[in-house]
């Protein structure tokens, strides 16, 4: 098959954008983990609800992207302050299986609460940016695609600076890299990992509002999320928010490239595959393991 | 004393149910019930008894319903032939696999068996020469043992019955003996049973793999109540159903999950929910058990007992 280089960037171009949507999901994953070590099974299907609120908020802006996102971004910030308090902070950290558990029935009642509410019947959303796009040398790139790939990298930006220059960020670094010592010089774990899951549930909300325009809103989008981005989360390293979003960049293209190029029968079997090979051979995940071990 | 009458109450009244119901719907409800319960037991093993939470329950119960599917049709095997060739299967490849699983950490070994499960659900999807793709395996052909056809569902309610009883005494004598004891040490502390010159591996493997057999097996007779087999056979919503029965009866407790598997198939029923809001009440149930009551109804029962001694004794 021959393949023209137009072609081949288009491909590109679209890759990076769905591997940085993926890349919040993931990231907010690898937070979630860092503060809390707990995997949360919710994770897809609070995307899911900020798809949802996407699509409820925008006739209420006159289809205005920007407004809708933030009310999305607001939806999920909240529901994720509520799981917290209600649920989450309950479940102490030695409890890993019970906090799966808690976190898949959350998972449930959403997926499923969802389904009864509005049917399973994917729906389309049309924003105030159309279908149009613009042309890069020969490249089409439409509008949505272009605006949720700066929403993305916005959002790794501000939270690359929260977490590296402000008191918020910091302790929530603290904690994923030493609780103990975070504790002993002042800093309450309960408010780090409060906060620690409302940045993160934003930032799904984000990705939903981000994906509702170029996919369709249904509620099983979650879960065929959550999955990709668990595995991208443990190749990555878990709790690792670096590697999670170059991990993610790359799906991404694989993802774009493989749909164009090959059968791509086997190419959503080969990511499991080669997640669970890491699993097996570096448990620490690619980009883990700096940390020193005794004995 | 009373735990065996209540069981013999229990199994007369199940096996005298189909002279009293006539509606299929109740029957084939009461079939999933018997397929299901056998699964849920069989991941209370793992859960419960060994310590380990397996979401490769999943794809054993794929792998299962496959090999029946494709051995019967493919195959031209019997249908007692296809059930034991899906058991065997299952356990082959929880053999295979479940070395290098378990010897992970706890936090690996939750996502590696869940990716398992993704990868059976994947495979079962896009290995199309195999599998058939999406559309699956139609028409499967009506049961047969020794030239009686189960073709009505009240003779599949009573195939089901036996399987459920049969395997659900197996995994009682199991877990009630000496392996189920040393599977409860190796949960409660693995260095002090191995202090003790236990070895946590050849009974974590025993469990996984005796587990994925009956799982496998109860997949391989589902799919001839389904009488069709496709890639929504491994849809996550059974997983979550087994999980639903461990968690509620209470993860180690062999009565208990028993017990809620049953509540749980008949409840919902009963109160005529939709399959969306009977698996949003799973979610809830799922979250409060988990909350407030972590080890189940038999934890409640448990923690009943002792206070009622306590008083006794003060």
């Amino acid at each position: 098959m021959e393949i023209s280089l137009t072609y081949f960037l288009q491909l590109t171009v679209n890759g990076i954008v769905l591997g940085l949507l993926y890349g919040l999901i993931a990231v907010g994953l690898a937070l979630i983990f860092g503060v809390m070590e707990i995997v949360n099974f919710a994770h897809g299907e609070i995307v899911m609800v900020g798809a949802f609120a996407m699509m409820f908020a925008l006739p209420l802006f006159a289809l205005g992207y920007w407004p809708a996102a933030l009310v999305a971004m607001l939806v999920t910030g909240a529901l994720g302050l509520l799981l917290y308090e209600l649920l989450l902070a309950r479940i102490e950290r030695s409890e890993f299986e019970r906090s799966i558990l808690v976190t898949l029935g959350i998972s449930m009642i959403l997926l499923y609460g969802m389904q009864y509410l509005f049917t399973a019947t994917p729906r389309l959303v049309d924003t105030n940016l159309g279908f149009e796009g613009f042309e890069l040398g020969d490249i089409r790139i439409t509008w949505i695609r272009c605006v949720a790939a700066f929403a993305a990298l916005a959002a790794f930006v501000a939270l690359g600076l929260i977490l590296r220059f402000t008191q918020f960020g910091l302790a929530m670094r603290a904690i994923a890299q030493n609780r103990d010592a975070a504790l002993m010089i002042g800093i309450k774990p309960r408010q780090v990992a409060r906060n620690g899951v409302m940045v993160a549930t934003a930032l799904c909300g984000l990705a939903g509002a981000a994906l509702a325009p170029i996919q369709s809103v249904q509620p099983a989008m979650g879960q065929a999320l959550i999955f990709k981005a668990f595995a991208l989360t443990v190749i990555g390293g878990l709790g690792h928010m670096g590697g999670a979003l170059v991990v993610a960049i790359m799906l991404g293209l694989i993802e774009s490239w493989s749909a164009a190029f090959t059968d791509a029968v086997w190419q959503e079997a080969s990511v499991f595959i080669v997640m669970i090979v890491i699993v097996l051979v570096r448990p620490e995940g690619l980009f883990g393991g700096k940390r020193v071990r005794l004995g | 004393m009373r735990v065996a009458g209540l069981t013999a109450l229990a199994l007369a009244a199940l096996a005298i149910l189909p002279l009293f119901v006539h509606s299929n719907y109740v029957l084939s409800i009461a079939i999933s019930g018997f397929i299901f319960v056998v699964c849920a037991a069989a991941l209370n093993l793992i859960y419960g008894f060994a310590g380990l939470l397996s979401f490769a329950q999943l794809g054993f119960w794929g792998i299962g319903g496959y090999a029946a599917a494709i051995a019967v049709v493919d195959g031209k095997l019997g249908f007692a032939a296809s059930v034991m060739f899906a058991a065997l299967l299952a356990a082959v490849i929880a053999l295979v696999t479940g070395f290098p699983i378990l010897r992970t950490n706890r936090h690996a070994f939750v996502i590696v068996t869940l990716t398992f499960a993704l990868l059976c659900a994947l495979v079962a999807r896009d290995w199309i020469s195999v599998t058939r793709g999406p559309l699956g395996i139609p028409s499967l052909p009506v049961p047969t043992f020794f030239g009686f056809a189960f073709a009505s569902p009240t003779r599949f309610y009573y195939l089901a019955f036996a399987f459920a009883v049969l395997a659900l005494g197996i995994l009682y004598a199991l877990v009630t003996s000496r392996i189920g004891l040393l599977l409860k040490a190796i949960k409660q502390n693995e260095a002090l049973a191995r202090s003790q010159g236990i070895s946590p591996m050849p009974y974590k493997l025993f469990a996984f793999v005796l587990g994925a057999a009956l799982t496998g097996m109860a997949g391989g007779i589902y799919v001839f109540h389904l009488r069709i087999v496709d890639p929504t056979f491994l849809d996550f919503y059974y997983m979550q159903t087994f999980l639903i029965f461990v968690v509620l009866g209470g993860a180690g407790s062999f009565w208990g999950v028993v017990i809620a598997s049953a509540l749980m198939v008949a409840l919902p029923e009963a109160l005529r929910f939709t399959n969306d809001l009977r698996m949003v009440i799973y979610g809830f149930v799922l979250v409060v058990a988990m909350l407030v009551m972590p080890r189940g109804i038999a934890g409640v029962f448990h923690d009943r007992r002792l206070n009622a001694l306590r008083a006794k004794l003060a």
